[in-house]
C-alpha cells in the first residue's frame, strides 16, 4: 500500500485532450479560474466588511464627540490594519486553497481533498450517492463554472460541495456518478 | 379493493380521555401550588368539554383504513379531507403499544413507521387486538419476496429473554430513580420542607453557611451537619436504585427478543405493553455499553442506530432501540453475530484483532486532560491559599491515569462485514458498523496530527447524532489511516445499500 500524500500529487502530466473516462485515478485540480472568481467573491465580501466598519466609525465621531483625539486615531489605524489584511487574504488565500483543494475518480467512487490547515480528504462509494446536482451562480455563469452537490443518506456528508469546476466538467462527474439503474431508466 | 375499515369505538374515549388529561395536568399544578383557592369556578368549567366530546366522535367517524394490492389508505378529516397512501414495502415498522386501560377491553394503538419520516406516517388509536393481527399480517406478508414465500418461514429464534432478576440488575445498573429524587430533594429545599423537617440546624441551607465559614477561617467545623448531610446522600443513592429496580422490572417486564426471518422483534412492558419490528437492514449502528457497574456484574447494554431516513435530502434523524437492555458479557458475541450475521465476532471481543492507536497517541491525550485540571484548580487559588498545589497534584494524577487508561482502550478492528471502533476507560463503548451502512470515509488531518504523524478516520453513516458513539477513530498512524480508508471505501463500494 503506498502511502498517498495529502497534499495534491500532481505529477501526472495533465492530459491534453480530453480523456476517454473521467474515472481514470488521477488526482485534479480545480479550474484555475475558481481563483479569479474566489477573489471577486473575497473582494466583495471583504468590502463589504470594510465599509461597515468605517461607516460605524464615523458614527462614533459623529456621536461621542467628546472621545479624546488618540483614541480616535487608534480606531482609524486599526480600521486600516483590518482593511489592508482583508485585501490581502481575499487576494493570496485562493490561491492558497487552489493548492490544496483536488478531486479523484476512480471506479470506486469520489474522493475529494479539501483543507488548507485542517485537512480533510472525503471519499464516497459510487453506490452511496443518492443523487447530484450541478448548480451555477450568476458570477460562477460568467467564468463558465459550476459546483457539483454530492447526496448521500449519511449524517456529516449528508451533502458534499464541489465548487469550481469547469461546467462541463461537472455535468461529465454527474453523469458518472449517477446510479446505474437510473441510467438505464 | 378491499371494505374500507373503522377504528375501536372506544377510539372515542381514549381521545376524550387524551384531550382531558392535557387539561388536567396543568389543572393539578395549578391547584397543588395555589393550595386554597375556591373550588366553585372548576364546574363552570365542564361545559368547556363538550366541544371536545364531539370533535372526537366526529375524529372517530372520519377516520378510514383499508388495504389495496400494495399499499395501505388512510383517510381522515371531515372538513379538510385527507388520504394518505403508504405502500407497504415502505413501512419499516408497526409499533404497538399497549397501555393498562387498552389492555382491559384488548384494543391497541399502533404507530405505522416509514424511513421517511421522524414521526409515525399514522397513527391508529385504538384498533381491536384481532385488526393489528390482520395489519401485521398484510403489511409484512404483502413484503415478502415471491421467491421467500415458496420457502418454508424460518421458525421465530428467541435470541434474548430476560427474567426478573435480570432486569432488577438493569434496573440497579441504568440507576433511573436518581435524576428524579434528586429533582424532588431540589424542589422540596427550595420551598422549605426540608428546613422545617428538619429545623434550620440540620439543612443544607445553614450547612452550606457553616462549611463556608469554615473555609473562610471562622466558626467550627459542622460535623453533625455533614453526616447527615452524607447518610442523606447515601439513602438518597440507595432509594434510588429500588425505584430504578422496580421500574425496570414493571417497564420491560419480559423484555423477549426474536429473530423472525429479515425482522428482529422485540417485546416488553407490564402496564405498557409494547411491541416492536425492527427490520435487519435498518440497522445503521450497533452500539454496546458498558459502565464500571456493568463490568463488575459481567453484563452489557446494546442499543442499535436506526434510520430515520429523512427523505431525499437524506438527513438522518437519529432514533435509537434497545437491542438489549442488561446482557450478560458471554452472550455478547453470540447476539452480535445473530444480528449482524458474523461469525468471527468472539475472537474480536476475545481483545485478539483489536489494533490500537499511534504510539504517542498518549502524548497528545494527556494535554488536554492537564489542561482541564489546570482549569478546575484556578478558581481554588484564592480560597485554599498554598494547599491548591494538593488539588492540583491530585488532578494532575487522575489526568494521567485517565489519559493512560483512554489510550490503552482505544482501538479499531475489521470484521468480515464490519468496522468496529472501541472508546472509554470507565465507561467503555463499542461501536460496529456493517460495509452496507458506510455513507462516506474521511480521512482528517489537523496542523497536531501533521506534527506527530498521524490521522484520523471517520466513517459517516445514515443517523449518526453527534453525541452518539460512532466509528471515529483518532490517533491513528498515517499509514494505517490510508489503508483503512482504502479497504473501507472498496468495501462499501462493492456492496449495494438499501434503505
Amino acid at each position: 500500500m503506498v502511502t498517498p500524500d495529502l497534499a495534491p500529487d500532481l505529477s501526472h502530466p495533465e492530459p491534453a485532450s480530453e480523456p476517454a473516462s473521467i474515472a481514470d485515478g488521477i488526482e485534479r485540480r480545480l479550474d484555475p479560474r475558481v481563483m479569479a472568481l474566489n477573489r471577486i467573491v473575497g473582494g466583495i465580501v471583504a468590502a463589504a466588511i470594510s465599509l461597515s466598519q468605517l461607516v460605524a466609525l464615523l458614527v462614533i465621531y459623529f456621536v461621542a464627540d467628546d472621545l479624546p483625539g488618540w483614541v480616535m486615531a487608534l480606531f482609524v489605524l486599526l480600521w486600516v490594519i483590518v482593511t489592508l489584511i482583508l485585501a490581502w487574504s481575499s487576494h493570496r488565500w485562493p490561491a492558497v486553497e487552489h493548492r490544496h483543494t483536488s478531486y479523484k475518480l476512480d471506479e470506486r467512487g469520489i474522493e475529494i481533498r479539501k483543507g488548507v490547515y485542517w485537512r480533510r480528504v472525503i471519499h464516497v462509494p459510487r453506490s452511496r450517492v443518492q443523487h447530484t446536482d450541478v448548480s451555477q451562480g450568476p458570477i460562477e455563469r460568467g467564468f463558465g463554472l459550476g459546483t457539483l452537490v454530492i447526496y448521500t443518506a449519511g449524517t456529516d456528508h449528508a451533502r458534499v460541495d464541489l465548487p469550481g469546476l469547469e461546467h462541463a466538467t461537472a455535468l461529465q462527474i454527474r453523469d458518472y456518478l449517477l446510479p446505474d439503474d437510473e441510467d438505464a431508466g | 379493493m378491499q371494505a374500507e375499515q373503522r377504528l375501536h369505538p372506544l377510539s372515542i374515549l381514549f381521545r376524550l380521555a387524551a384531550q382531558v388529561r392535557s387539561f388536567a395536568v396543568p389543572g393539578v399544578a395549578v391547584l397543588a401550588t395555589a393550595g386554597a383557592v375556591g373550588w366553585g369556578w372548576q364546574v363552570w368549567l365542564m361545559p368547556l368539554a363538550i366541544p371536545f366530546a364531539i370533535l372526537s366522535v366526529v375524529e372517530y367517524l372520519s377516520f378510514r383504513y383499508r388495504y389495496d394490492a400494495h399499499e395501505m389508505v388512510i383517510r381522515t378529516g371531515f372538513l379538510f379531507r385527507n388520504e394518505r397512501h403508504v405502500p407497504y414495502a415502505r413501512i419499516q415498522n408497526l409499533h404497538a403499544v399497549q397501555n393498562v386501560f387498552h389492555r382491559l377491553w384488548k384494543v391497541v394503538e399502533v404507530r405505522v413507521e416509514t424511513g421517511g419520516a421522524d414521526e409515525p406516517e399514522a397513527t391508529l388509536s385504538v384498533l381491536p387486538v384481532s385488526a393489528y393481527e390482520e395489519m401485521r399480517r398484510r403489511v409484512f406478508g404483502e413484503r415478502r419476496e415471491p421467491a421467500e414465500e415458496t420457502e418454508p418461514a424460518a421458525p421465530d429464534k428467541t435470541l434474548l429473554y430476560l427474567p426478573p432478576p435480570e432486569l432488577m440488575l438493569a434496573g440497579f445498573i441504568q440507576n433511573r430513580g436518581f435524576v428524579v429524587l434528586a429533582a424532588a430533594f431540589g424542589l422540596l429545599w427550595e420551598l422549605g420542607v426540608i428546613d422545617r423537617l428538619l429545623g434550620k440546624e440540620l439543612s443544607g441551607r445553614s450547612l452550606t453557611k457553616a462549611i463556608v465559614a469554615v473555609l473562610l477561617g471562622r466558626g467550627e467545623f459542622p460535623l453533625t451537619g455533614i453526616a447527615l448531610t452524607v447518610a442523606a446522600l447515601i439513602s438518597l443513592v440507595v432509594v434510588s436504585r429500588v425505584l430504578s429496580m422496580g421500574w425496570a422490572l414493571v417497564s420491560l417486564h419480559g423484555f423477549r427478543l426474536r429473530l423472525a426471518g429479515e425482522d428482529l422483534r422485540a417485546e416488553y412492558g407490564l402496564l405498557t405493553h409494547v411491541k416492536t419490528t425492527i427490520a435487519l437492514r435498518r440497522i445503521q449502528t450497533l452500539t454496546v455499553r458498558q459502565g464500571v457497574l456493568h463490568r463488575l456484574f459481567k453484563r452489557a447494554a446494546v442499543r442499535v442506530g436506526l434510520a430515520g431516513g429523512g427523505g431525499e435530502e437524506g438527513e438522518g434523524k437519529t432514533q435509537r432501540e434497545w437491542l438489549a437492555p442488561i446482557l450478560p458479557q458471554d452472550e455478547l458475541p453470540r447476539l452480535l453475530s445473530e444480528v449482524l450475521g458474523e461469525r468471527d465476532f468472539a475472537s474480536i471481543f476475545a481483545g485478539m484483532a483489536w489494533r490500537g492507536v499511534h504510539p504517542r497517541a498518549f502524548r497528545r491525550e494527556v494535554k488536554g486532560w492537564v489542561l482541564v485540571a489546570v482549569l478546575i484548580s484556578v478558581p481554588f487559588v484564592l480560597p485554599l491559599k498554598g494547599w491548591v498545589l494538593l488539588l492540583l497534584a491530585g488532578l494532575l494524577a487522575w489526568a494521567f491515569v485517565a489519559a493512560r487508561q483512554t489510550i490503552a482502550r482505544m482501538g479499531w478492528a475489521v470484521s468480515e462485514g464490519s468496522v468496529l471502533f472501541r472508546s472509554g476507560w470507565l465507561r467503555r463503548q463499542v461501536t460496529a458498523v456493517q460495509f452496507t451502512q458506510i455513507q462516506a470515509v474521511t480521512v482528517r488531518e489537523s496542523p497536531f496530527d501533521r506534527r506527530t504523524g498521524m490521522a484520523s478516520v471517520r466513517v459517516d453513516t445514515a443517523g449518526a447524532g453527534e453525541l452518539s458513539h460512532r466509528v471515529d477513530i483518532p490517533y491513528l498512524p498515517r499509514e494505517t489511516a490510508w489503508e483503512l480508508c482504502a479497504l473501507l471505501a472498496t468495501q462499501a463500494g462493492r456492496t449495494a445499500f438499501r434503505w
